[in-house]
């Protein structure tokens, strides 16, 4: 390999098996909190995607992308984090298993 | 060289803080891995000439994103789940959902997006590519206008975590 | 990358090391001494000269004590937390120039660890990864006061980093650089405490609530929550949380000088000798703020970062932006 770097496909690869890592927990996990965390690991793996094409392009667009993804994750966790405390203040459960009428 | 070794080490680190997170039953411990996870990348990024995305990496999510969560895991004092996973035959079509989405995935990388041959060579880049300057410079110019409305998302996400998170509406 | 690049590398990461490692015993030592004069006492002087070898008793005696662990503690996560706090310390100190560069073996050395063009953003990431220690000794040690302390000092960490990022932003405004070194550089002809002392008291506020240092040493609070996060920690792992604060209160202090105080620069005496000489300074009126100042209640704190400290921050943000818009 040398001077030439890691090539671009072997992110490519680890950003594969973190998205889906990230997929298994969201499919099987139970708890909303860890399929939430599992939805935070599916969204960096995407970033390291981005990330590596971007040097593989050379163009900083790709970076810039990642940033707003960080900025839409901290959203989406202020206000899932936010969902997740009204819900278990009135069930006393994290369980989507437990959580599946849409009234309340 | 450099790069190999720690590209090596990085990538292994990640996959399994990954692998923990997903099936610990401590979801403190889950969230400590997933910092392993983020920690990883960001070294990842500064090997990809993402100097200041690899900062925001620690200082945004692994800083404040996971303190977040961790300080919710704690207040809440979650029991870990009995059973751990889902389930009956919903276990079963995850797993298999999962498989065939990472054999999409696969695919399309050693494809390569249909070129044959050799994996691209890496180009050369610039010194300061990645810079928090550089950076700043299309921040502010191509992207101003995503750049103005994150700001208004980022607002309307804290005006709506206070208000479902208070106990009454008084 | 060289060989001759990894020695070096791997020879200031030792200095800087050695360095903490030994200025700490010190600053416990001068802080116990300057105590002890201000409350009319006469302080350690059993040990060594002057009591100078007083800390490193104390070390010994932590280092053979029985170490405990509760019986209901997460007992990885109990191990894992002092540590994080401990390297979370030391890794901030690595941006931070101690002094020009000099010539060894023919080679220019840069006075400090890296020279990365992210210095600040790291200095904050890693104090803020700092609150992962506290918060996760608090809840290792599965016990009430602990769990307390560390829940207070999370929201009270996170609360102050705003500010204190914001009040470096106002520098960073008018340097135009992230890189420690280069905001050294820049301080030539005027230290920026001039132009920006708002943002620097703002900065310094911070940093003392950031430490968890009195008047804000809520986390701690030896009265009310029995010494909060650390009150199940004995032996070394309670001595590394110790380390953590006072390397913490050099980190907040190598920072202030780099960026309000043009870092090692001062005339006649070498730069390191100035960066030394204002490091003892900020520690010293660190002490003396622990000896003059009653602990604030909770709220207090809160009030004061959040309806102060921010928006005053802001303010000085906005102002100095304008001014920098003006004068181009």
């Amino acid at each position: 390999m040398g001077s030439m770097g890691v090539p671009t496909e072997y992110y490519q690869l680890v950003a594969a098996l973190l998205f889906t890592i990230g997929l298994i927990g969201v499919l099987v996990r139970r708890s909303a909190l860890i399929i939430f965390m599992s939805i935070e690991l599916m969204l960096n793996a995407v970033n390291l995607s981005f990330v590596a094409f971007s040097r593989q392009h050379g163009q900083m667009d790709g970076q810039i992308f990642v940033f707003f993804v960080m900025a839409v994750a901290a959203a989406e966790v202020a206000v899932g984090l936010a969902i997740l405390v009204a819900i278990f203040r009135n069930r006393e459960t994290a369980s989507v298993d437990e959580v599946h009428l849409l009234k309340g | 060289m450099g790069e190999a070794i720690l590209f090596t080490l990085f990538s292994l680190s990640a996959v399994a803080f990954a692998l923990g997170m997903v099936f610990r039953r401590n979801a403190v411990h889950c969230a400590l891995h997933l910092v392993g996870v983020l920690l990883s990348l960001s070294g990842m990024f500064v090997l990809l000439h993402a100097q200041f995305i690899a900062a925001i990496q620690i200082l945004v999510y692994a800083g404040a994103i996971m303190v977040l969560f961790l300080f919710v895991v704690m207040l809440l004092n979650v029991k870990g789940e009995t059973p751990l996973l889902t389930p009956g035959s919903a276990k079963g079509f995850g797993f298999f959902f999962a498989f065939i989405a990472f054999v999409e995935l696969l695919w399309i990388v050693v494809s390569q997006g249909g070129t044959e041959g050799e994996p691209a060579p890496v180009p050369a880049l610039p010194p300061n590519f990645g810079s928090p300057a550089e950076i700043g410079k299309i921040l502010y110019t191509t992207w101003l206008f995503p750049f103005e409305v994150t700001s208004i998302l980022l607002m309307i996400a804290v005006v709506g975590a206070v208000v479902l998170a208070k106990r009454k509406f008084a | 990358m060289d060989a001759a690049f990894l020695i070096e590398s791997a020879v200031k990461v030792l200095i800087v090391l050695g360095f903490v490692l030994l200025g700490v015993p010190l600053i416990v030592w001068m802080e116990r001494k300057v105590i002890g004069h201000m409350q009319d006492r006469i302080g350690p002087q059993r040990v060594g000269p002057f009591g100078l070898l007083q800390t490193i008793a104390d070390g010994i005696k932590l280092f053979f004590k029985e170490d405990l662990i509760p019986g209901q503690a997460d007992r990885v996560v109990f191990f894992l937390a002092p540590a994080l706090s401990v390297i979370t310390a030391f890794v901030a100190l690595s941006v931070v120039p101690f002094g020009d560069k000099v010539t060894v073996f023919g080679r220019d050395v840069p006075l400090h660890v890296a020279d990365v063009n992210v210095a600040i953003l790291w200095v904050l990431g890693t104090t803020s990864m700092g609150v992962y220690g506290i918060v996760l000794g608090g809840w290792a040690s599965n016990s009430k006061y602990p769990l307390l302390g560390g829940l207070r000092s999370s929201a009270q960490m996170i609360s102050y980093e705003l500010a204190q990022g914001i009040s470096l932003v106002s520098v960073i405004l008018m340097t135009g650089t992230l890189s420690l070194a280069g905001i050294v550089a820049q301080q030539e002809h005027m230290w920026f405490i001039v132009p920006q002392f708002f943002a620097f008291v703002i900065f310094l506020l911070c940093g003392i609530a950031e430490t968890n240092r009195a008047p804000f040493d809520l986390p701690e609070a030896e009265t009310e929550l029995v010494a909060g996060f650390h009150t199940e920690y004995s032996s070394m792992k309670f001595a590394l949380y110790f380390l953590a604060e006072y390397a913490n209160m050099m980190v907040v202090s190598a920072v202030a000088i780099s960026v309000f105080f043009g870092g090692w620069r001062g005339p006649f005496l070498p730069p390191v000798a100035w960066f030394l000489i204002k490091l003892s300074l900020f520690l010293f009126f660190f002490v003396w703020l622990r000896a003059t100042f009653p602990r604030l209640r909770y709220d207090q704190l809160m009030a004061f970062g959040w309806k102060v400290l921010l928006p005053a921050s802001l303010l000085n943000l906005a102002v100095t932006a304008i001014v920098v818009a003006l004068t181009g």
